[in-house]
């Protein structure tokens, strides 16, 4: 009797447990088809939509800062150096003489670009996370006075023009460049930039400054991208000129050589539109300079040498007799240094069609390369004493100053600023991303394509077979934890996958990054922090109405009749806060004439306003074109009741994620 | 105890009518301080036309719109692109090949922060800035929609008039507002033109009349023809003459509106309005295109020549059967004088004019014209104390 009732019991328990077994797993699969639109999903983690919160995610936490040089501004008499620490909020102060850090200062809101008055006795700090501008009296070493500018101000110039003293700031998150009178500190006028200006430099004796852009605008699919030079009367902020440099991207660098009438960009020449699998022909990025004259004309010439690159250029800096000049190359831990005369020469005997090629011949570079100095990891700023005699590269990575004396172009000394942070697996993840030697020929690194992890804006063809056939739009890394898989097609689990073996062989054609560096490179990515696309002083604050009833429009569930919009089409489905991902492929009807597939992983959303072009191919050139000239039967969101307002009051919201 | 008076006197000098303006002033005390004396200069006067046309290398014969910007340069707004004028006189274009978003530039605004020129034309605004066009259309951005009428630059903001309602691009932000009849006191979409008043923005709308907009309180006020007709002048000098407004102008506290039926003047100092029409009014057409307004005077481009007024002189430019230019001059107690001129306007049907204390530029459906005024305006203006 009681083995018939255990049995009984012990069946009906077991038929019980399958049942709820069954008719949960059955039930799962329903809420997820319901809840996501997919029909054959499968099961997957819970945590695909119901997220965990952002302050877990790495980027939210904590991490160690470290003394990363940024800007470099010498004193007139040359015995004083002032050093941008971003990472720390500080500027440090030095002796030249000595090689030794006499006085720091706080300077909240990431010191990073750096400009001094001519007597030497203000310094102007260029703050890029707070978007300011802060006067710091160098006697004292006190903040002065302090004024807001454009989002993310990389760089900030001083000249004296007829109408007073003035500083040019580029802004790189807002793409635009505020033009500031000095007494009193004003923002005078702010003037639209190209994409992400970055640095400035004062030419043809305080009558123009340019600006370069470091990101590069292409107008539409495959067409050629171009960074701008923004010229610019800074008596007034007027724009005299938009010159373009075709082809390039990561114009970073800008010095003038007024003795020639040259202004001269540093520069990456980007091919992609080719097949990026042929590393090996050189044909997805080399270094270069562009060579801009009053008039507006541009030669652009090649710093690399057939089978020597010299990735990332960045800083640069002209010898005060217009002679040499020098090019940080952060991707190969060089300076170069460059024979002005004998460029000069090569430039007025080479014909038209000679300079037109020049970009690409890698054989020229010799003529002008008078030496390439070695320094420590990731050199971007560099400056020069009043005189010439010294050149001072900003050693990113290594937390020094590297002090050479250019007659022998030989190492000085070097500043010492902090310890290298060499225990801290995030910063050695970022030399990783920073050095090109784990490219083919160490044409390229990580930054080279993400600059400070973002995107750069271009699309690039990773189809073997063809020119221009199946490109696929660069997707930021800022912000990317927690949203995996990783690529377009949502084939890589975790960023170890996305950037191990097969992206060695098949993009960077060598040599997989070892298991120890791979790591690291993971844990640099994972803490990088969305990038911030509302200005410094709207962080924190309501929503403006647009943007709120943008927010109403991005999570609606029913039309304004009522009519219920199905999960799937809504746009809080796929983009699920907090990461704005559901992390699972979906097909927004954008499947391309070469694309295999019409099915798409599922991009996040956290600083998507800086992130164009949009959609898996770049086609989208601004938000509004995902929903005015791209969206195809209401298959990427129901989009067909808005009106023009509504369309307008969802970008401004998606503009704030 | 502050008292003002105003009294306005006539006087006659180079056959042009000075009107004064006495602002006499007290102190606190009583003490009578100097009167101060403020001229209304007398209406410029033609001399003669200087015309330019395809042969001279305008690109199109139609020109839209004339600008001359801050940095003295004149720019056009043709059917067949926008045009400079080099300072060696040779017109230079530039077409939707340079970037321009479309051939037709119906109307130009300078930004004077910046420099940039904004163009409207018919398929997008496009910006020109240091050589380069960059272009707003409505799929690429927020502008309500691609035909742009008027485009004014009214601090940091450029405001675009469409058949689908007013745009404003703040600049700095990089954000769009649009108003239309859903948040603004408009009947109807459809916008012609912008123009900035006193801290407040004039939008001159299709079958709506004037609206005025007030940034700070973002409020809303509607100036509608009192009689509701636009055809018949029921209720003159009473608001606007008609609700079809094809253009607005504003300075000195004067706001004018040109429509197909008419022209309107309100005073914003005193809320007075005045209104005129063909034949029974000196006003040469009731068709006017444009009305640009420097200082107290309005030009005003119709499809019959030219009406220029202070809203008590006026002087119409006209062209003759012959193609003879003529001007027909109207001044208070006088009788209406006709004098023929040695040169005429391009063309009777004017689409735009820009003009300042020296010189005018008219937009004609057949040419440029320029003008040259007659010698400075006289100095002298006639004061008088109370």
């Amino acid at each position: 009797m009681n083995l018939k009732r255990i049995i009984v019991v012990t069946s009906s328990l077991a038929l019980a447990v399958a049942g709820a077994t069954v008719g949960g797993l059955s039930g799962m699969r329903e809420h997820e088809r319901i809840r996501s639109g997919l029909p054959n999903l499968g099961l997957v983690s819970c945590m695909k939509c119901h997220e965990r919160g952002l302050d877990s995610l790495p980027w939210a936490k904590p991490r160690p800062h470290h003394d990363s040089p940024d800007g470099i501004a010498v004193s007139p008499d040359g015995r004083t150096l002032f050093i941008a620490l971003s990472d720390r909020d500080e500027v440090a102060e030095a002796d030249v003489a000595s090689l030794a850090v006499t006085r720091r200062l706080k300077v909240p809101g990431g010191p990073f670009g750096l400009a001094l008055d001519t007597a030497g006795n203000r310094l102007f700090v260029a703050c890029r996370n707070q978007d300011r501008i802060a006067v710091i009296g160098t006697r004292d070493l006190k903040e002065l006075d302090s004024v807001s500018v454009g989002i993310r101000p990389t760089a900030v110039a001083y000249c004296r023009t007829p109408n007073g003293e003035r500083l040019i700031v580029p802004n790189s998150g807002s793409d635009d460049i505020s033009v500031l009178s000095v007494a009193p500190l004003l923002e005078l006028t702010r003037t639209a930039a190209g994409r992400e200006p970055y640095s400035v430099a004062v030419s043809d004796g305080g009558r123009r400054v340019y600006i370069a852009n470091r990101m590069s605008v292409h107008e539409r699919l495959l067409s050629q991208p171009a960074s701008e030079v923004t010229v610019l009367d800074p008596s007034d902020g007027h724009v005299l000129n938009r010159v373009d440099l075709q082809s390039a991207h990561l114009a970073e660098g800008v010095t003038d050589v007024p003795v020639r009438g040259w202004v001269i960009n540093s520069m990456v020449r980007v091919r992609n539109l080719i097949p990026i699998t042929q590393v090996k022909d050189g044909w997805v990025m080399s270094s270069g300079i562009a060579i801009t004259r009053h008039d507006g004309s541009v030669t652009q010439v090649p710093l690399d040498e057939a089978n020597a690159y010299f990735p990332d250029p960045s800083g640069i800096a002209a010898s005060p007799d217009g002679r040499r000049a020098y090019v940080a190359s952060g991707g190969a831990d060089v300076v170069t240094v460059l024979d002005l005369d004998r460029l000069g020469a090569w430039l007025d005997h080479a014909g038209e069609a000679e300079r037109g090629d020049a970009p690409e011949n890698m054989a020229l570079s010799y003529r002008y390369v008078a030496a390439r100095i070695p320094t420590g990891c990731n050199p971007q700023h560099l400056a020069l004493s009043p005189d010439g005699s010294r050149l001072f590269i900003a050693e990113r990575l290594d937390d020094g100053i590297l002090v050479v004396d250019t007659t022998s172009l030989k190492p000085a000394g070097r500043i010492i600023l902090g310890d290298r942070g060499l225990d801290d697996p995030i910063r050695l993840g970022e030399r990783v991303f920073t050095r090109a030697r784990y490219s083919f020929q160490g044409q390229f690194s990580c930054r080279s394509c993400h600059p400070d992890g973002h995107v750069d804006g271009l699309s690039y063809d990773f189809d073997g077979a063809g020119v221009g056939d199946n490109l696929l739009a660069n997707r930021s890394l800022c912000g990317v934890a927690g949203t995996e898989p990783f690529k377009w097609n949502g084939k890589n689990p975790t960023l170890q996958y996305q950037d191990g073996p097969r992206f060695a062989r098949v993009l960077m054609r060598t040599d997989e990054i070892p298991q120890p560096q791979l790591d690291q490179l993971a844990t640099y990515i994972k803490h990088l922090p969305p990038t911030r696309t509302v200005p410094w002083s709207r962080v924190g604050q309501p929503l403006t109405p647009s943007e709120e009833r943008g927010r109403k429009l991005f999570f609606a569930t029913r039309r304004p009749d009522g009519t219920p919009i199905p999960f799937a089409r809504q746009c809080q489905t796929c983009h699920r806060p907090p990461l704005f991902t559901n992390r699972l492929m979906t097909s927004v009807g954008t499947q391309g004439a070469q694309d295999s597939s019409g099915v798409f992983d599922t991009p996040h959303l956290i600083g998507v306003g800086a992130m164009a072009p949009y959609l898996h191919d770049g086609r989208a050139r601004t938000l509004e074109e995902i929903w005015t000239v791209y969206q195809k039967d209401d298959l990427h969101g129901v989009s067909s009741y808005w009106s023009k307002e509504q369309l307008n009051d969802l970008v401004e919201y998606l503009k704030t994620i | 105890m502050n008292i003002r008076h105003i009294f306005s006197c006539r006087a006659f000098a180079n056959n042009a009518l000075l009107c004064t303006l006495i602002l006499w002033s007290r102190g606190s005390t009583g003490a009578a301080t100097t009167p101060t004396v403020a001229a209304v200069p007398p209406l410029p006067r033609i001399s003669r036309f200087e015309n330019f046309g395809e042969k001279d290398g305008l690109p199109s014969h139609k020109v839209h719109s004339v600008l001359k910007a801050s940095d003295g340069r004149l720019w056009l707004g043709t059917t067949n692109g926008l045009c400079v004028r080099e300072p060696n006189g040779a017109f230079r274009r530039y077409g939707p090949e340079d970037g321009l978003s479309h051939a037709v530039v119906l109307s130009m605004a300078e930004d004077t922060e910046s420099g940039d020129l904004w163009l409207a034309t018919m398929q997008g605004l496009s910006r020109f800035s240091g050589g380069k066009f960059t272009t707003f259309t409505q799929t690429n951005s927020g502008l309500p929609n691609n035909v742009v009428y008027g485009v004014a630059v009214i601090d940091g903001t450029v405001w675009a008039a469409t058949p689908a309602g007013a745009g404003a691009y703040h600049i700095r932000s990089k954000t769009w507002k649009i108003f239309d009849q859903n948040n603004a006191d408009m009947e109807e979409p459809w916008c012609y033109a912008i123009a900035p008043g006193s801290g407040v923005v004039y939008i001159g709308v299709w079958a709506g009349g004037i609206v005025e907009y007030d940034p700070k309180t973002g409020s809303f006020k509607a100036y509608r023809d009192p009689d509701g007709d636009f055809q018949f002048q029921l209720t003159p000098n009473s608001g606007p003459i008609a609700d079809i407004t094809s253009w607005v102008a504003y300075q000195d506290g004067i706001l004018w509106q040109a429509t197909y039926f008419g022209l309107s003047r309100y005073d914003t100092k005193d809320a007075t309005w005045r209104t005129w029409v063909q034949d029974k009014t000196p006003l040469v057409s009731n068709f006017i295109n444009t009305v640009f307004a420097h200082g107290r005077v309005a030009w005003i481009a119709t499809d019959r020549g030219v009406s220029v007024t202070d809203g008590i002189n006026w002087d119409n430019y006209i062209v003759g059967e012959n193609g003879q230019g003529m001007v027909r001059t109207f001044r208070s107690a006088q009788d209406p004088q006709t004098r023929t001129m040695s040169t005429a306007l391009a063309n009777g049907f004017v689409l735009a004019i820009w003009a300042d204390d020296h010189e005018a530029w008219f937009a004609t459906s057949n040419g440029l014209s320029h003008a040259l005024f007659d010698g400075p305006p006289s100095p002298k203006a006639s004061a008088s104390n109370p």
